[in-house]
């Protein structure tokens, strides 16, 4: 898994430096396969009006042959599909690299599943409801691995023998699938997302419209091209095949059904297991987060905080009429997002609360940076970010502390180096849209400058603290937004340590000491 | 962003929507230049083979009334062997029976020969196993002919009538078709049943629709 990921990161980077991390296409492939799906209902809505069942080959070749919107429309339509596959594919690869393929997140994978795989049979019924000779060549194999289950009466593929006409009957129930499965599709996504709080379903709109333009002017430049139509008795040399969606064909084709089907098989089992292959113990790192009732005052930010719906506001059952937060475990991912939502410190994942920040802080980062005497600017890296980045901020002078996810961060970490004497803090997260905790830097920004619950006290300079993107592939733009900081803070008067500070005031009411007990 | 770039991701993006639009029709390769195909493919019903005799009255009596049968017969459907040749020289030889579990659905074919193109000789055997009178039930019928009479008068006619169409409908006992054809390169030539005419006859032009 860690060749993956760093073939993954590889090519985060070289797509950061053609489109930028704000609209990295990969940081969007879920995104960008639902925007694929809008385009194809959208389009499918047309090319249906022109489609006869009585004669399908002749019906797509007028649209294929209509130079001013058919043609387009159809291509767009193909092209569509194929970008929602390839789309989807990255998604599920790209989800299972990072490790977001199992516990909680396993509703989401298996529907995932479900989404990719319907969305490649309605790619297979698209191309048989064309009819040309690659829609024949489909129908031909899926009909002869169809016909070793017991499913049909007659063996599907008699039907396209050439000894009677294909009946129509077999060109509705194609079209009947091609249309219903998309119906199923929509709720397949809303499951799919069911565990996330505020679902993203749209890549940002200049990417999406530059997808959708750049897919139209292929489109036209490009037209799908249509194969002769369709004769059983006819051998063709070859077929304009659609390699993104019947890759597996000439895999399959020269094999016995029973082998075929092995085949196919392997790569529809082997990602149904992958949320147990994949899982983890539910501990250290991967805890999920648990609630200091001592120190929950009720005040619901938690809940409107977490990503995945994990946490809900309950009654409490001794003497205090304020709620209290409850983590419901088999939805918590560990992100950690609630350690850094609650102001009292009271929420988070086993040694990653608040309180746990502090104390870290306390015994073991601020001791090292006194005994070296200065306490420089403080780079408060994610871990996720790559090491190059941290190693470029230390040569810089930077003192970096990495944190799970800058969303798990609390406020009062960035107060404490500034009151210990740091002339000021970056927080470093990953592009926002390529956060695991998904929330994790927008989060940040409203707590550090937007009075967010669990602000950053009024009383630390602003001008100190500042939010920077590590996105792989544009080290220069780290280097250039840390050396622009350090330039403005040295435009500040020095700093005034308070190494007597006591870390209890940021612990009010509850002392420090008295909760991590 | 500075110019250098958006003409790189101007180039990139061409170049992926390119490879996309490649990707959506590759051209693969399916049937070879000098391939040409013998195909058999039918749907037909086997024949029945059964053993009849004439229920007795005290026999019917003792049933159900709605089962009084004058004539029952019990059996099984016919199989078939299969033999094609292709000048002179046998390329398949096998025995086919109707499709399902008991073998009592349909029995359908679909086979492929490759052939090479030119002209050959062609000849399809298809012959009942089975060694069976021309009608079992016909003794037994001619009797309860006579006796079906009173509320069942024209029952046993009626069955009789029902057997002799699934008798027409079925595959004959044997069947042959011996002919010389051109095969073409890239075409299939097709052996199918004409239930019509009860013959195996050969097509080289798909029935369109």
């Amino acid at each position: 898994m860690p060749l993956f990921r760093r073939l993954l990161t590889g090519l985060d980077a070289g797509f950061t430096k053609l489109y930028g991390s704000a609209r990295n296409p990969l940081h969007q492939t879920g995104t960008v396969a639902v925007a694929m799906l809008l385009v194809l209902l959208g389009t499918g809505l047309y090319l249906v009006f022109f489609y006869r069942l009585g004669s399908p080959a002749a019906s797509v070749a007028r649209l294929a042959a209509d130079p001013w919107l058919g043609s387009w429309m159809r291509t767009l339509h193909r092209y569509a599909s194929d970008l929602f596959v390839i789309a989807a594919a990255l998604h599920a690869v790209r989800m299972l690299v990072q490790g977001r393929s199992w516990g909680p997140r396993t509703l989401a994978w298996m529907s995932g599943l479900f989404l990719f795989g319907a969305g490649l049979v309605c790619a297979w019924t698209g191309f048989v409801m064309a009819w040309d000779s690659f829609g024949e060549r489909l129908a031909l194999e899926g009909g002869r691995l169809l016909d070793v289950l017991p499913i049909f009466s007659e063996p599907l593929s008699r039907i396209f023998a050439g000894d009677g006409p294909v009946p129509s009957a077999f060109f509705f129930v194609n079209l009947f699938v091609h249309i219903a499965l998309p119906l199923l599709m929509g709720a397949g996504l809303w499951l799919h997302v069911s565990r996330l709080a505020r679902p993203v379903l749209l890549p940002p709109r200049r990417l999406m419209w530059g997808i959708i333009g750049g897919l139209t002017i292929a489109s036209v430049l490009l037209p799908a091209s249509l194969g002769p139509a369709a004769d059983p008795l006819r051998l063709a040399p070859s077929t304009p095949t659609d390699f993104v969606v019947a890759w597996w064909l000439p895999l399959v084709e020269g094999l016995p059904p029973s082998a075929a089907w092995s085949v196919i098989l392997a790569p529809i089992l082997l990602p149904l297991m992958v949320p147990w292959l994949t899982r983890r113990r539910r501990e250290a790192g991967w805890a999920p987060s648990a609630v200091d009732t001592r120190l929950c005052t009720g005040c619901n930010q938690c809940p409107q905080d977490c990503p995945w719906e994990a946490i809900t506001m309950v009654p409490r059952d001794d003497d205090r009429t304020t709620f209290v937060a409850r983590v419901n475990p088999s939805r918590c991912v560990s992100c950690g997002i609630c350690a850094g939502s609650c102001a009292p410190m009271g929420v988070g994942p086993p040694g990653r609360s608040g309180r746990d920040q502090l104390a870290m802080l306390r015994d073991i980062t601020l001791p090292a940076l006194a005994a070296a005497g200065t306490v420089p600017t403080v780079a408060v890296c994610c871990a996720q970010a790559p090491a190059a980045h941290h190693s470029a901020l230390r040569v810089l002078g930077a003192h970096v502390h990495l944190v799970p996810c800058v969303g798990n961060l609390h406020s009062s970490v960035v107060e404490l180096f500034i009151r210990s004497g740091a002339p000021g803090v970056v927080v470093c997260g990953c592009p926002p849209r390529d956060c695991l905790g998904r929330e994790g830097p927008k989060w940040l920004h409203e707590r550090l400058f937007n009075d967010r619950e669990a602000e950053l006290q009024p009383r630390v300079d602003r001008r100190r603290v500042r939010t920077a993107t590590l996105a792989p592939g544009d080290l220069a733009g780290t280097v250039a937004a840390f050396e622009q900081f350090t330039r403005e803070l040295a435009a500040l008067a020095p700093p005034q340590p308070e190494w007597d500070t006591d870390i209890n005031d940021l612990c009010d009411p509850v002392p420090l000491e008295e909760a991590t007990k | 962003m500075n110019p250098v770039r958006i003409l790189t991701a101007g180039a990139a993006t061409a170049a992926a929507l390119s490879l996309l639009a490649y990707a959506s029709a590759v051209p693969l390769a399916y049937h070879p230049q000098d391939a040409a195909r013998l195909r058999l493919s039918w749907s037909a019903r086997p024949e029945r083979i059964e053993v009849c005799r004439q229920l007795s009255t005290e026999a019917q009596a003792r049933r159900g009334e709605h089962m009084r049968q004058r004539v029952e017969c019990v059996g099984g459907f016919a199989t078939y062997a299969l033999r094609v040749e292709v000048d002179d020289r046998a390329v398949d030889e096998s025995v086919i029976h109707g499709a399902g579990l008991r073998h009592d659905r349909p029995l359908y074919l679909l086979r492929d020969y490759s052939v090479p193109p030119g002209q050959h000789r062609i000849r399809v055997t298809l012959t009942r196993q089975e060694k069976v009178d021309t009608n079992p039930a016909a003794p037994a019928e001619a009797a309860a002919l006579e006796a079906d009479t009173g509320l069942y008068a024209g029952r046993s006619q009626r069955e009789a009538t029902e057997r002799a169409r699934r008798e027409r409908a079925a595959i004959p006992p044997s069947l042959v078709m011996d002919t010389t054809f051109e095969f073409r390169p890239r075409r299939v030539a097709l052996v199918t049943f004409n239930a019509g005419l009860r013959i195996l006859e050969l097509r080289a032009e798909a029935l369109q629709r």
